[in-house]
């Protein structure tokens, strides 16, 4: 067993899921699939998905990255994606989670047949691309989730090397200078129904390339892997309006970088994925994948200190226990929302709560992404601070399987 | 009611022994019904499904955004979807698709984003769930229903030909439409053709551009959205395009459905024809019963329950006839419809309630009505006195007078409403109708006075037996007027619609001639022959005009535009062609109006029927949405053409090219150097096209010919009807005279006793029956020929905006003529056979 994130592959699952629920949702009456629908699709599509990464370029070992070229699509690989979350506070102290996630996945192979070359243009669409949008509002213990799709085409959906910008449709993450090479600040927008975010992402911490270098294995398999980069603390501000009103907000953000070809292990069900910024000006991203015992079959953790250098641990470094739980009212879906997170070789032991139970997306595919708090002790420091968690396969039977 | 019984067991004798003309009533009453209905569920057949398609591709649009010339670049959708707080919006490139791989199948062709579409449609691919990425492919897949898949035995994967404006394309079965959960009919689905936006636009070769884009949006939000759009965009209500195209084809069936009423007509007269006999040939019994205590108004019941009996038995057969003739005549309407307005595919007939509800309310009504006169008369027979056939007759004599006057009242009336300044079509014809019934009340009339010429002069040509003959028919006047009037209406019907057809006809042949003047005319293939949008292959046109011999070319250009008035036919051409004037103008001076549209960008020229149709005249302004916005232009001239009865608006070429962005040609027009034969040309011309495009391409002589045979074809159903209607009629006088033939039983008796030999008696019935048609005849003639000028120059122009050429052929007249004689000789022997058919029976009897 080695190292490295497997982070949202449930995401990457889902992504395709999405495509092929969504040819179907498409023509369907009912805006929601069911989760009996998602999970026989995804059963589906996790077989369909296993033979099917011909023609895609697969992360095979640690790379040089190339910026600004990297913070554009990879369409050589099957899926990426571009994920912002954070923790944000308004007047009042009024505390906001927010999750912001682009996705892109592949269609079909890179070049393709002969047939194929001269239709490339206009709105031949080879990618997908889709994004996620959700905030919570912790006072008021609102969560709202929103979701869109578009085809990677017709300049519909997509992203840009030079002024660096990745987009769907109106939701879009862009860099404000438009500077060769100076990715940021960068402008996140995104707006639904009554829900409307506008945030202006600063430089803080330096880059942190996840696993090895960057190259983030998945599993044993050659080529399960993903390259896997992170800004883990982001000074962030702009405005947050919800029912119409406005509100201001400040707080970090957290944001990755992941793209790959690879897929997930048969024996998994689902992950549990933590990002944490404590008052002590660390950052800890962890995450298991879970076996159908629930038993953490695979995990990776990093520790980014002050000064932005990175610690790496193992499998077997960092021990999470969940202590409570939650039962979703809508999916019926049990998520833990508390955990106790311990890791001897740092005398660490945190308590990481949800900051509300409810943060189920209620998109096309059931997850939970939630803002949390963390209390707890540090190499004999106190320290708190706040964090997101993303749990997936908590639903009837699992989402993938 | 104690006496009830025995009526009803009388009236069943006496309908028993009458079978003939019992049954002969009932077929008339069943093909007057059967003929309504059937042009109902045509009509409705065509206009469900109609809707059924538009409904199924609007789904829940509320509205369209539009460009001006019938397509708006990508541009305006990609940056409504990447501006945040804008209303739901989806693209879509759509258009129409033959397939070899089924003749006469024209498929929708429905180019939609599904990442957009949920908000606005269901169609749900029953089965297996549909692989995004194989929608998306470049390889064109596309869905179709369930049971057009079956019909064409395609499977998933196989591929379907189609045949788009004459270029050879296909797609790959990639999923099914339909399924319960949709609940989308399959006579919905039937036609349609989904693919991904990006293959539609590949199908229809539109890399930059959408047909529309849908929208679902409150008032306010489509003013915002108005805010937003360039120049040569506009958002417009999403039934604006439906109910433009439902309304195309209003006054076409509208039409239709009074000529149907007209069956209906005739078939009442009959009716009241076999009442009056049955009420008179019972007056003696009728009499007794009153004797015995029944009352009057018992027997007014006991005849209209007897009228009843006819009307409903009738009335069924009509309606189940009506079903069938329906399909035969749903197929002549949905060409018709095809040819001269929209695609439409009708792939069920629907029998709406309200069409079998309206036949029954016509059919028993219409025998209800007829019955009332012949019962109301029945009460009038005394128990004291038993009243004489000839004491009737010679009432009726002495009425006459006064049926003419009603008579002449109700023409009158017709006739003013007819020249009243109307519009309205309805009007026009209830006026027809007031005409129509007030000519049929001259009749009584006019048979006395002709008879009373033609007795002495039959006398002396065909002696006594003829002269009784001509006697008998105002001798039974109730009777032979009826049936007079009856084949007079048919018979002028046939004379009407005749001329009109054929005046139609001879003002198109004579516009033809005069804008047909290059030699050969290159078209693609349009699914809707008046319509002509489809385009020629743009490297295909430079290539044909630089053919060896081509010594001169105009091409023409015709798209849908919004125009201040609504979606019209914009043609634009190019004014090359100087040789003499090709428009003769309803008004204004030619050489001016020519000078104006060829110097001035904002000069039009609309059509007649467009400007009837529009209320607008020369010098009127006109606002059409161009790519660069709303432009004014003036109305330069009105034109004569009757290439389509939307009407058309002319455009030079160069004035099209400053306002649209399209340079697109939808027909060439070559002249020929004299040195080259036309054929060779024609050869050359195919060549070029090769596999590129296939394209039509006529000789003058050609286009002639083939416009002719559209025309033709457009005028079927109107034949039919009009035969529907001799059809009736004849069925008409077959039974007034067998009720005559009957009455007249005894008479023969006696003047067989006496030495009237078999001969002698065909040869009264000869000269009576004969005479009878030839009144009928004659009073058709300028019946027909009134009714032809009211469809010519009432009816059409209020319909269509026309203005036609009253063109009289007389073999058109001769043959009403003979037409009415023959139907009344033959109606004459064949009741002739019957009686004596039913005399030997007797005689066996006895």
């Amino acid at each position: 067993m080695s190292s490295s994130s497997t982070r949202r592959w449930f995401l990457w699952a889902a992504a395709v899921l999405a495509a092929v629920a969504l040819a179907s949702l498409v023509y369907t009456r009912n805006a929601q699939v069911t989760p009996e629908q998602s999970s026989s699709q995804g059963l589906q599509l996790a077989e369909a998905l296993g033979g099917d990464t011909t023609g895609y370029t697969k992360a095979l070992a640690p790379r040089a990255f190339d910026f600004p070229r990297d913070h554009a699509a990879h369409n050589d690989y099957k899926i990426e994606w571009w994920y912002f979350t954070g923790n944000l506070t308004g007047e009042g102290g009024r505390a906001y989670g927010y999750q912001f996630t682009i996705f892109r996945s592949a269609l079909r192979p890179p070049g393709g047949t002969a047939a194929d070359s001269d239709n490339s243009a206009g709105w031949a669409a080879d990618q997908l691309y889709f994004a996620h949008l959700a905030v919570a509002d912790i006072e008021s213990r609102t969560f709202r989730s929103f979701e869109k799709f578009s085809r990677g085409a017709a300049g519909l959906a997509g992203s840009r090397i030079e002024g660096f910008k990745v987009w769907v449709e109106d939701w879009s993450a862009e860099s404000v200078n438009r500077q060769p090479g100076e990715f940021f600040p960068l402008r996140v927008q995104a707006s639904d129904e009554d829900l409307s975010l506008d945030l202006l992402l600063e430089e803080g911490k330096p880059i942190v390339l996840q696993g090895d270098r960057g190259f983030s294995r998945k599993g044993g398999g050659v080529g399960q892997a993903s390259y896997y980069y992170s800004f883990t603390s982001i000074p962030t501000s702009g405005v947050i309006e919800t029912d119409g009103a406005k509100h201001d907000v400040v707080g970090k953000s957290w944001m990755d970088r992941e793209w790959s070809t690879s897929l997930l292990d048969d024996g998994q069900v689902g992950w549990d994925w933590f990002s944490l910024q404590l008052d002590s000006e660390q950052e800890l991203m962890y995450f298991r994948l879970r076996d159908g015992d629930g038993n953490a079959s695979w995990s990776d953790g990093t520790l980014v200190g002050p000064d932005g250098s990175s610690r790496h641990f193992e499998t077997s470094d960092i021990v999470v226990s969940p202590t409570e739980t939650w039962t979703s009212p809508r999916s019926g879906a049990t998520y833990p929302i508390a955990w106790q997170l311990e890791i001897p070789d740092l005398d660490a032991n945190l308590e990481i709560t949800a900051a509300m139970p409810n943060q189920e997306l209620d998109v096309s595919v059931t997850y939970w992404e939630g803002s949390v708090r963390v209390v707890g002790s540090l190499r004999g420091r106190q320290v708190g601070g706040r964090g997101y968690v993303e749990l997936t396969g908590y639903g009837e039977g699992g989402a993938i399987r | 009611m104690l006496v009830a019984p025995l009526l009803w067991r009388a009236s069943l004798r006496y309908l028993r022994q009458h079978r003939w003309l019992l049954s002969l009533s009932v077929v008339g009453v069943a093909l007057g019904v059967a003929v309504v209905v059937a042009i109902d569920l045509a009509n409705s057949s065509a206009r469900t499904a109609f809707a059924l398609s538009s409904e199924t591709v609007t789904g829940k649009t509320t509205h369209q955004i539009i460009g001006g010339g019938g397509s708006l670049p990508d541009s305006v959708y990609v940056r409504l979807r990447t501006t945040a707080g804008m209303p739901t919006t989806a693209p879509a490139v759509d258009g129409f698709a033959a397939t070899p791989a089924r003749e006469g199948l024209t498929f929708q062709v429905l180019g939609v984003d599904p990442l957009a579409e949920q908000p606005f449609r269901s169609f749900v691919p029953s089965g297996e769930s549909l692989d995004l990425g194989q929608f998306f492919s470049p390889t064109s897949t596309g869905l179709i229903s369930v049971k057009t898949a079956e019909e064409l035995a395609l499977q998933l994967g196989d591929r379907l030909p189609l045949d788009i404006e004459g270029v050879a394309r296909e797609v790959t079965i990639g999923g099914y439409l339909g399924g319960s959960e949709t609940g989308q009919s399959d006579a919905a689905l039937a036609n349609l053709l989904v693919v991904d936006i990006n293959t539609a636009k590949q199908l229809f070769d539109m890399p930059a551009s959408l047909t529309r884009i849908d929208v679902i949006a409150s008032e306010e939000e489509v003013q915002q959205l108005r805010a937003v759009l360039p120049d040569g965009v506009d958002i417009v209500a999403a039934s604006t395009r439906s109910e433009t195209l439902a309304q195309m084809t209003r006054a076409f069936e509208l039409n239709l459905s009074a000529l149907s009423l007209l069956a209906l007509v005739v078939g009442m007269f009959l009716t009241y024809n076999t009442m009056n006999f049955s009420v008179v040939q019972r007056r003696p019994l009728i009499g007794r019963m009153r004797a015995l205590g029944v009352t009057r108004r018992e027997v007014f019941w006991l005849v209209l329950a007897e009228a009843l009996f006819i009307g409903a038995v009738g009335t069924l057969l009509g309606l189940l006839l009506g079903v069938l003739l329906g399909r035969g005549l749903v197929q002549l309407v949905t060409r018709t419809i095809n040819d001269l307005y929209y695609v439409l595919s009708v792939r069920e007939m629907s029998v709406r309630p309200l069409t079998l509800f309206k036949g029954i309310a016509l059919g028993v009504g219409a025998t209800l009505v007829s019955a009332w006169m012949p019962a109301r008369s029945a009460t009038r027979s005394s128990p004291s006195t038993v009243l004489r056939r000839s004491a009737e007759e010679t009432e009726v004599k002495a009425m006459a007078p006064r049926l003419a006057l009603v008579g002449l009242v109700l023409g009158l009336g017709g006739a003013l409403l007819l020249v009243a300044p109307s519009r309205s079509i309805i009007i026009s014809y209830a006026a027809l109708f007031l005409v129509l019934i007030g000519f049929a009340l001259l009749v009584p009339v006019s048979v006395v006075g002709i008879t009373g010429i033609l007795r002495p002069l039959a006398g002396s040509v065909t002696g006594a037996v003829g002269r009784m003959g001509v006697a008998g028919i105002s001798g039974s006047l109730s009777r032979t007027s009826v049936a007079i009037a009856a084949l007079m209406i048919a018979v002028a019907a046939t004379i009407g619609v005749g001329v009109m057809v054929s005046s139609f006809r001879t003002t198109v042949v004579v516009w033809l001639n005069n804008v047909l003047r290059a030699d050969v005319y290159i078209q693609p293939p349009n699914l809707v022959f008046r319509s002509g949008e489809a385009e020629l292959v743009p490297s295909l046109v430079e290539a044909i005009r630089d053919i060896d011999g081509v010594s001169a070319s105009y091409g023409i250009r015709h798209v849908e535009v919004m125009t201040s008035v609504g979606l019209s036919q914009l043609s634009a051409t190019e004014t090359r062609e100087t040789r003499g004037s090709m428009f003769a103008y309803t008004d204004g001076d030619p050489e001016a109006i020519r000078d104006a549209f060829r110097n001035d960008d904002n000069t039009v020229l609309v059509s007649e029927a467009y400007a009837w149709r529009h209320g607008l005249t020369r010098g009127d302004s006109l606002t059409i949405f161009t790519d660069r916005g709303d432009v004014t232009f003036l109305v330069g001239g009105v034109y004569y053409d009757y290439a389509s009865d939307q009407g058309a608006i002319l455009i030079r070429r160069l004035a099209y090219e400053n306002y649209f962005d399209d340079r697109g040609y939808s027909g060439l027009a070559l002249y020929v150097a004299d040195d080259r034969p036309i054929d060779e040309v024609i050869g050359e011309v195919q060549e070029t096209a090769g596999a590129t495009q296939q394209i039509l391409v006529r000789s003058n002589r050609e286009l002639r010919r083939f416009s002719l045979d559209v025309f033709d074809r457009t005028f079927t159903i109107t034949s039919v009807l009009r035969l529907l209607a001799v059809v009736v009629a004849f069925v008409g006088v077959l039974s007034a005279l067998m009720s005559l033939q009957l009455e007249r039983e005894r008479e023969f008796r006696v003047l067989r006793a006496v030495g009237l030999t078999k001969r002698q008696q065909r040869r009264y019935v000869a000269v009576q029956t004969g005479t009878m048609g030839a009144i009928a005849g004659a009073l058709a003639i300028p019946l027909g020929l009134l009714l032809a000028w009211v469809l010519i120059f009432v009816i059409n122009r209020r319909s269509f905006g026309w203005t036609l050429q009253m063109d009289i052929t007389p073999i058109i007249l001769v043959q009403a003529a003979l037409l009415s004689i023959a139907a009344a000789l033959l109606a004459g022997f064949a009741a002739l056979l019957l009686l004596n058919k039913r005399g030997e029976a007797d005689g066996e009897q006895q």
